[in-house]
């Protein structure tokens, strides 16, 4: 980015040219953002009279009584007991308003309606997953219907995260041992940030996901489209969705041999394309074949890789499906087939592209079915 | 009163009084303890301030590379571990406290000079440790040290358990400063010095001290049970080994609530000082002053909850926090009031200290009004943990609690150093810093409500939308350029105050116009303050002095009486007490 794109693209003017979004606070999109922002802007307004006030005052008896040759201060009264109590019970009153909007806007943020559609979140290092009903899994995306409570279910697999969904107003901590839960009822359908915002380690930054709500019968197709798409993956491409998939590896992972918190895939591939052993810290050796990737991620607990940290790599254990694990595996050893950008990511293609190079076009596949 | 300048900078005065290396080191005067926690405030200031300008350096656009992840968490641990614990917290009471607290009181120490000496001997060991941390493997778990992060050896850096003892000893030396200013003030007050008479920045002290006595054992235990977690496994914040992380959270806000008001109270003395000296008036509501400090002293035990309202803390316990919080607010909002009802037909000078103090008024009341954005259930959750937080406490704890540190610093200056600092300088370095602060923080304020996170590395990558990645670039922006136009009102105030030591006119020993009894021993003071201990009357009645051409200074009126001469004065020790 160079100084100019900076300054060109510094100007206030920004904020007006967002759709939906207000000086302060992003676009709303829920039910309860209604409720949040009344009260934000209420706090605003007295504020902001307040700041007026005192500033005013302030800057008027600066002028006026400024210390100039000869003038000395006025004795006036040293204390004045009705007035320091005017200006004591008139913010207390204004403050226990403020405290009662703000109550009543959290119990409705915080009460969820029996019928909510229910989403299992796993915030991990550093990604998030969300578990439908349906079985469909998948990472840093939240895809939800609109006009329909939504609640999410969230544990912790290492450290605190928290989840926030800026355009929703609603933000929980995702605590490691306990469940934690978030309602919201998405008013529009489009695309939304969702960060997390309880510092969680080196990664934290790039544990951002996107909420995309969808309309009703859309909401449907997308869950069937997540479900079933590595499904009819030809095993000839196998390795190519799971590219699709790496990004729940790369903070930890390279692809190009530089060392990061776990071994860099590249090293696993030559090992298992040598059909090398691996020393393991507690001084065995094994073999890398496709049961040792296999155990290596669904259950990484079973032993460490010598130079390793024991505990860093996540447990994806009920986390893939047993397709999305092959994809995975043929993905480290097939890595030579893949694709790398000059920051060394993977080309990562959409399922329709990853299917149109197995020959069938969606459509057939679809029939086939 | 004779017109020959009463300066004794080359007299026999504390600074001149023994002299080496030793005599500074192990030294029982409590002004030389001072003067050494004030230049080791401003050391460590100096390399917090330095990793703040590298933070907002990587921030000023997206996709920058100049500090990796890691190095960028370290530097934010950094800049708030010593902003925190060896900058703000000891900053007023340690520093200034220590020079003008037994001298207001007219004594010639504190009551243990010893024990104040091992205070400050803990601060430099506490200031080893967390140097330690450094170069054992670093520190990045942000300066609230949350569990399982910090206790959990596969996510946090090895340099947690130094820095954690570091802290420990940080909290000792705070206690043992607290002590012994709530025996000074109970024991050594003079003839004549009610507790109503007291100036307001000792109730303001007062008040902290009781805070730092009752609350920083608190941390202690805390941080011992975390080092027990880390080095031996024993469970109790780590649900992995069966603890509960939500109770360090709570554990660690019992204490460092408080602890804000440990920054923001004696700030706010000294803020009733310089208002009222520096407009020549009476201070307004002493009264409603020195209890508003109790007050919130006491409330601020009762609030810590407020910063968990999304930790998954029960609906009933947030409210109840909520409410509570929302009691701190009047106080404050009485010593605002207060100062402008001050100020009220006075007469006003406008000199560096009052400029800070000015600045003060301005920020604090953006920092306190933004708190009852936070304080408010409702919008807490949209806020909490954005940089709206980053903005609403540096406000309170940098623009409130160090700018009143910085006032005060100038206002006694010619008092601890008998030197003059260069007048008009002085008033551009205030205006330039309070410039360069509302332009690095104000963006922030936007930057937070419209959700960015705080303690982000970047703001860009293949997750984050284009349109939010240019918005929070824009505050991003300025925000950074605040921040160098603040680091160029710092430099130039380093510049001219070093300037003062070696070229400064001598100063008078009373420059301002101030009644306390600091204004009444000569500039620098000598080593034991007053041959005869002074008595006192109102401190906030300046009718009685007038400005002196040939001294430069102000001196006690001919035709009025000292307290304790003349007219007895009735609070004289023994009628009122
Ligand atoms: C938080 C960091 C982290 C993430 C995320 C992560 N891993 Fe790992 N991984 C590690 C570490 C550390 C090791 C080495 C220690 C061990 O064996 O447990 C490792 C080891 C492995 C190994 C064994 C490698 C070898 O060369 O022996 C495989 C295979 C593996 N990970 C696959 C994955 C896959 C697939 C993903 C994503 C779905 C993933 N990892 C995500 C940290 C991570
Ligand atoms: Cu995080
Ligand atoms: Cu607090």
């Amino acid at each position: 980015m160079s100084v100019l794109d900076t300054i060109s693209i510094s100007s206030l003017a920004a904020a007006d040219a967002l759709p939906g979004r207000g000086f302060w606070m992003p676009e709303r999109a829920s039910t309860v953002a209604g409720d949040v922002d009344f009260a934000f802007n209420l706090i605003t307004w007295i504020s902001v009279f307040f700041f007026v006030l005192i500033v005013a005052v302030m800057a008027i008896f600066i002028v006026k009584y400024r210390r100039t040759n000869g003038r000395e201060a006025e004795q006036t009264v040293t204390h004045h007991t009705a007035l320091e109590l005017t200006w004591t019970i008139i913010p207390l009153i204004l403050v226990i308003i403020i405290f009662y909007v703000g109550m009543v806007g959290y119990l409705d943020l915080r009460t969820s309606p029996v019928d909510a559609y229910e989403v299992r979140v796993t915030g991990q290092k550093w990604f998030w997953t969300f578990e439908h009903p349906s079985g469909c899994i998948e990472v840093d995306v939240l895809r939800v219907p609109v006009n329909r409570p939504v609640r999410l279910v969230m544990g912790s697999d290492d450290v605190i995260h928290s989840l926030f969904i800026p355009a929703f107003r609603v933000k929980q901590d995702v605590v490691p041992g306990r469940y934690t839960t978030l309602w919201f009822e998405a008013t529009r359908t489009g695309t939304f940030d969702l960060f997390c915002t309880e510092y969680c380690g080196t990664g934290h930054a790039q544990m951002v996901g996107h909420v995309i709500v969808y309309d009703e019968d859309e909401f449907d197709d997308a869950l069937r489209e997540c479900r079933e798409w590595i499904e009819d993956i030809d095993d000839a491409q196998l390795h190519l969705a799971g590219a699709n998939l790496f990004n729940r590896c790369q903070a930890c992972h390279s692809l190009d041999g530089s060392p990061g918190i776990g071994p860099s895939f590249l090293e696993t591939h030559e090992y298992f394309h040598d059909r090398r052993e691996r020393d393991m810290i507690d001084g065995t050796r094994a073999l890398v074949d496709e049961n040792y990737l296999r155990q290596s991620i669904l259950n990484p607990r079973w032993n460490t890789v010598a130079g390793y940290q024991p505990g860093q790599m996540p447990v994806f254990q009920g986390q893939l499906s047993e397709r999305q694990l092959r994809s995975l595996i043929e993905f480290i050893k097939r890595l030579d087939e893949i694709e790398l950008d000059d920051r060394g990511r993977p080309q990562v293609l959409s399922p329709d592209q990853i299917r149109e190079l197995g020959g069938d076009s969606p459509n057939d596949a679809g029939a086939e079915q | 009163m004779t017109s020959i300048p009463s300066n004794t900078l080359h007299t026999d005065n504390y600074l001149n009084h023994t002299r080496g290396f030793m005599s500074w080191a192990f030294t029982l005067d409590h002004k030389r303890i001072g003067v050494m926690y004030l230049v080791s405030v401003l050391v460590a200031f100096f390399f917090g301030g330095m990793a703040a300008l590298a933070l907002r350096t990587h921030l000023i656009a997206p996709g920058t590379e100049m500090l990796s992840e890691d190095a960028y968490n370290q530097m934010f641990t950094l800049h708030g571990a010593i902003m925190v614990f060896l900058v703000i917290i000891p900053s007023v009471p340690a520093a200034l406290g220590n020079f003008v607290l037994p001298i207001m009181l007219g004594a010639k120490d504190v009551a243990f000079p010893r024990l104040n000496l091992f205070s400050y001997h803990l601060w430099v060991i506490g200031a080893i440790f967390f140097l330690m941390s450094l170069f054992t493997g670093g520190l990045d778990t942000g300066w609230t040290f949350y569990t399982p992060y910090s206790t959990d050896t596969a996510s946090a850096m090895g340099g947690v358990i130094p820095a954690l003892t570091g802290a420990f000893i940080l909290g000792f030396s705070s206690i043992f400063t607290g002590m012994n200013f709530i025996v000074t003030i109970h024991r050594l007050r003079p003839p004549g010095m009610t507790w109503f008479r007291m100036p307001l920045f000792l109730w303001a002290l007062y008040a902290t001290a009781v805070i730092q006595v009752l609350a920083t054992p608190v941390l202690g235990i805390t941080l011992m049970l975390l080092i027990v977690e880390r080095a031996f496994g024993i469970g109790i914040f780590d649900p992995a080994l069966g603890g509960d992380p939500v109770l360090y959270q709570h554990f660690f806000w019992f204490y460092s609530h408080p602890a804000v008001y440990i920054m923001i109270l004696p700030a706010m003395g000294i803020i009733s000082e310089l208002v009222s000296v520096h407009s020549h008036k009476h201070i307004f509501g002493y009264r409603f002053i020195a209890f508003s400090s109790i007050a919130i002293a006491i409330f601020g035990f009762l609030v810590w909850g407020h910063h968990m309202f999304v930790s998954g803390q029960s609906a009933l316990l947030n409210v109840i926090f909520s409410a509570i919080t929302f009691s701190v607010s009047i106080p404050s909002a009485i010593k605002v009031f207060n100062w402008l009802a001050t100020m009220y037909k006075g007469s006003i000078s406008l000199n560096a200290p009052m400029l800070y103090a000015l600045s003060f008024i301005f920020i604090f009341t953006i920092g306190g009004l933004t708190g009852l954005h936070l304080g408010t259930l409702a919008t807490d959750v949209h806020l909490h943990d954005t940089y709206f937080v980053v903005a609403h406490f540096h406000y309170v704890m940098m623009g409130s609690a160090l700018f009143a540190m910085i006032g005060g610093m100038h206002h006694w200056w010619p008092k601890i150093t008998g030197r003059m600092y260069h007048e008009l300088t002085s008033q551009i370095g205030a205006i330039t810093v309070f410039i360069g602060f509302n332009l690095t923080f104000f963006p922030q304020f936007m930057l937070g409500s419209q959700g960015m996170p705080r303690r982000y590395h970047d703001y860009t990558g293949d997750m984050w939308l284009p349109e939010t990645v240019e918005l929070f670039h824009t505050y991003h922006f300025w925000s950074t350029i605040g921040s160098y136009v603040m680091a160029a009102g710092f430099f130039l105030t380093a510049g001219y105050l070093v300037h003062s030591i070696f070229r400064g006119k001598l100063a008078p020993a009373n420059p301002w116009g101030g009644r306390s009894l600091e204004w009444q021993c000569t500039s620098p003071p000598p080593h034991d303050n007053f041959a005869k201990q002074p008595t006192v009357g109102d401190c906030y009645d300046f009718s009685v002095l007038r400005w002196d051409e040939a001294e430069q200074g102000y001196t006690w009126r001919e035709d009025v009486p000292r307290p304790g001469e003349g007219d007895r004065d009735p609070y004289e020790k023994g009628e009122l007490e």
